[in-house]
């Protein structure tokens, strides 16, 4: 195995680029992103201030790139990055930080601060300071397809599960196809309702629509564990399939960094621009809805809310169709405090959900979703990410909550009209 | 002599209510800088104390600095004030004239510890013959009058520095009082110089409050100004000092820049180096101050004002001072230009070096 610091900080000196720059020289130590971090606010430790995050990366950035620091750095002022220092930082870059971005928005000079972590990330990784959960589930993901090992056999099991369960076929390699639908592991492995409801919602709307065998995993660790050149593999590897199958349109399912991966990051990584579009399942389902083509009959009576994703709403900018979509089929839809784009992380994205040793801070910083949640005194919780739908199952029962946590698609293909279909 | 009344005795006397008498305290708290928890104390202090005397010797003075404080409107701190002290002794002032001034003057001196206020500068050449008052010398007189004083409190430029009379060429010899203790022909009292031309009516009465009140007199400057009045220049508490950060100047006093009110620096504003409370404290009355008027600043509470070259001559000009900033430019931007290309080169060394990571490259 190959992991160096060396390796390490050569790839830092190439991730530093000029908004790192700037960001670092425009930071004025306001410690408002500490506010708006899950793991401060409910540890009340400073070391988990965001900024403070990415101090190894400000010294190098300064060490390698400022007069001032380089002089500092000769005279022994500044010291240099060490082994043990990084692996002192693991905790800080991969458990305690989901990428979730709120320090990014409400930085006052504009700080992208996550965009510094992902890159920090990329010289964690590969000076060997990513933590084991991680590297297990980007070698499956490499290695197999899937980071939780799920091969295609698997999901053509599920597919003639569905099948019956529906009474839909499920398509698979269907050159043509409008839209080429992904899936995550967790919805192939623990949510397969996810895809009965999109087999009734397309067969409502009219649309044709298909698997891929070759790239059915729409997740991607190595946007998590910061390689660029392993999420490029992973990226590669849907656009190929989409490219041979001639789709319109790839559905990201319900995941949060999957849409980061293929519909912020995918182009950029592969290095060209996509020959189809990329959409969330929840912008499909709003566009459906807007064309008449999505009709629903009935509705839940329940006290619902809706935890928004932190990489559709803040990342991703698909903030009023969810809400759309609620109203559909809620008769009483109720939003959390901070709800939107300021809503608080569910405490397992960005990777932290594969690392073991960040369940137990994970837990703990669940507090401030459990809060958020009993204020609204809901009876069922609904989402649109398989990942932070697992996180908000185990938080609620370890604090002992008796709430559901269901998907907003399979939601919605519970209310189709019969009529229609 | 009579047991002095106390201040308070003093205003019930006027038909001054407690609650004037308060509203007065609280005033010269503010306008002193202290916390307002001050004025209470303030209050007492005033409340409790002999009017203590006073003694105001006017020499080669205009008497612009007892105007200032007499003209101001009315009620004000300044009356007040002037109930509050036993004002024995000023000869523009007093209607007694001519040996019944005089025998004030020598009966306000029997009891030493009184406060003497001098506005004025005071001649000592030929034997001081240039300024004489029922025929004594102003440095006689002067030199009398400290010498059982708690005190002097020089106020005006010409009896805090020398002013207009120790001007170039200086016929009379004049000088300041802080200058003649410092040669020894008067005794060395406490001095605190209030100096402007004229002061500010306000900051006459802050400081002689202050001596009331605490019974000492206030931190000073190198000077021997009141910190807490003349701590500040005018240019720092200047209104127009975001424009002289932008470098905007009024170059003449009618172009578009004079009109627009910004700074007049270059047309001899003497504010960043004048020491004063006109920025902020204002004059009539809180009216305004001359740099609002379009004037510049002529630095009247600065030693040697007179003389220290035209009021409408710029302070310092660099010959050149934009191709000084030029050449200041071009160096830093040419040390950045390198830092870049240095950098540069770093990083697309860096980025020619990268390795294609892979699992391997994830572990050590």
């Amino acid at each position: 195995m190959s992991a160096s610091l060396e390796k390490g900080v050569a790839v830092l000196k190439e991730m530093i680029d000029a908004p790192i720059a700037s960001y670092f020289n425009s930071c004025v130590h306001c410690g408002l992103c500490a506010e708006a971090c899950l793991f401060y606010t409910e540890t009340g430790d400073p070391k988990y201030t965001p900024i403070h995050k990415l101090e190894p990366l400000r010294r190098i950035y300064e060490q390698e790139y400022t007069l001032l620091g380089k002089l500092a750095k000769m005279v022994g002022l500044s010291k240099p990055v060490t082994d043990n220092e990084l692996e002192e930082w693991k905790e800080l870059v991969y458990n305690s930080c989901t990428l979730c971005a709120r320090c990014s928005l409400v930085c006052p000079v504009g700080n992208d601060i996550v965009y510094m972590v992902r890159k920090f990330r990329e010289g964690m990784a590969v000076s060997g300071h990513a933590p084991e959960g991680l590297i297990g589930a980007t070698t499956r993901a490499i290695e197999i397809g899937s980071p939780m090992g799920v091969k295609l056999p698997a999901v053509q099991a599920q597919m003639k599960h569905v099948h019956k369960d529906v009474g839909i076929e499920i398509p698979m390699d269907q050159e043509g196809a409008e839209y080429m639908v992904l899936l995550s592991s967790m919805e192939i492995m623990n949510f397969p309702e996810y895809l009965g409801a999109i087999a009734k919602i397309m067969k409502q709307a009219g649309k044709t629509w298909t698997l891929c065998s070759t790239a059915f995993e729409a997740t991607n660790s190595g946007i998590q564990i910061g390689s660029s050149d392993l999420a490029k593999v992973i990226v590669n590897r849907i656009v190929e399939g989409a490219e041979r199958l001639k789709v319109k349109t790839v559905i990201s399912p319900e995941c949060g960094h999957a849409y980061t991966a293929l519909r912020w990051d995918g182009a950029n990584l592969v290095g060209r621009p996509f020959s189809f579009k990329v959409l969330h399942i929840l912008e499909v389902l709003d566009e459906f809805r807007a064309q008449g083509l999505l009709k629903t009959e009935g509705f839940e009576m329940d006290r619902m809310t809706f935890h928004d994703p932190c990489q559709l709403v803040r990342r991703g900018g698909v903030v009023q169709q969810p809400r759309n979509l609620m109203n559909m089929v809620a008769k009483d839809f109720v939003e959390m405090e901070d709800a939107g784009k300021y809503n608080w992380c569910c405490g397992g994205g960005g990777g932290v959900s594969a690392n073991e040793d960040a369940e137990e801070l994970r837990l703990q910083v669940f507090k401030i979703k459990k809060g958020q949640l009993e204020k609204t005194g809901a009876k069922t919780m609904v989402t649109a990410c398989a990942n932070c739908r697992i996180i908000l199952e185990e938080g609620l029962e370890h604090y002992q909550m008796d709430i559901p946590v269901v998907g907003l698609t399979e939601m919605i293909a519970e209310h189709l009209a019969e009529s229609k279909s | 002599m009579n047991r002095r009344p106390t201040i308070a005795e003093q205003l019930a006397r006027q038909g001054i209510s407690r609650r004037a008498f308060l509203k007065f305290c609280a005033a010269t708290a503010s306008l002193m800088a202290l916390p307002p928890g001050m004025a209470p104390a303030i209050a007492e202090a005033l409340g409790k104390i002999r009017r203590p005397s006073v003694i105001w010797l006017s020499f080669q003075e205009c008497t612009g600095c007892t105007e200032s404080l007499t003209r101001s409107h009315s009620p004000t701190v300044e009356s007040l004030i002037f109930d509050m002290i036993s004002l024995d002794y000023h000869h523009t002032l007093q209607a007694a004239s001519g040996e019944a001034a005089e025998h004030a003057r020598e009966e306000a001196m029997k009891e030493p510890g009184y406060l003497v206020l001098v506005d004025g500068s005071i001649p000592i050449k030929d034997g001081g013959i240039y300024s004489t008052i029922a025929g004594i010398s102003n440095l006689q007189m002067l030199k009398d009058t400290v010498e059982n004083a708690a005190a002097v409190v020089s106020i005006g430029t010409c009896a805090a520095f020398g002013g207009i009379p120790m001007a170039n060429p200086n016929p009379t010899g004049a000088a300041g009082v802080q200058a003649l203790m410092d040669q020894g022909l008067i005794a060395r009292k406490p001095v605190i110089n209030v100096p402007g031309c004229p002061p500010i009516p306000a900051v006459i009465t802050g400081v002689l409050a202050h001596y009331l009140t605490f019974g000492a007199i206030p931190p000073l400057d190198a000077l021997g100004r009141p910190l807490n009045f003349y701590g500040d220049s005018i240019h720092d508490r200047c209104y127009r000092r975001p424009f002289y950060d932008q470098g905007k100047f009024a170059k003449t006093f009618d172009d578009e820049g004079a009109r627009k009110g910004w700074c007049l620096f270059e047309l001899g504003c003497k504010g960043p180096t004048t020491h004063n409370a006109c920025a902020t404290t204002k004059w009539n009355d809180g009216t305004s101050f001359p740099i609002e008027s379009g004037h510049g600043c002529i630095g009247c509470s600065e030693p040697n004002f007179w003389d220290a070259g035209s009021f409408y001559k710029a302070l310092s000009a660099p010959a050149d001072p934009l191709s000084f900033a030029a050449g200041a430019a071009v160096a830093g931007a040419a040390v950045g230009v390198g830092m870049s290309f240095m950098n540069r080169a770093k990083k697309s060394s860096a980025k020619a070096a990268h390795e294609t990571a892979t699992l391997k490259d994830l572990e050590k």
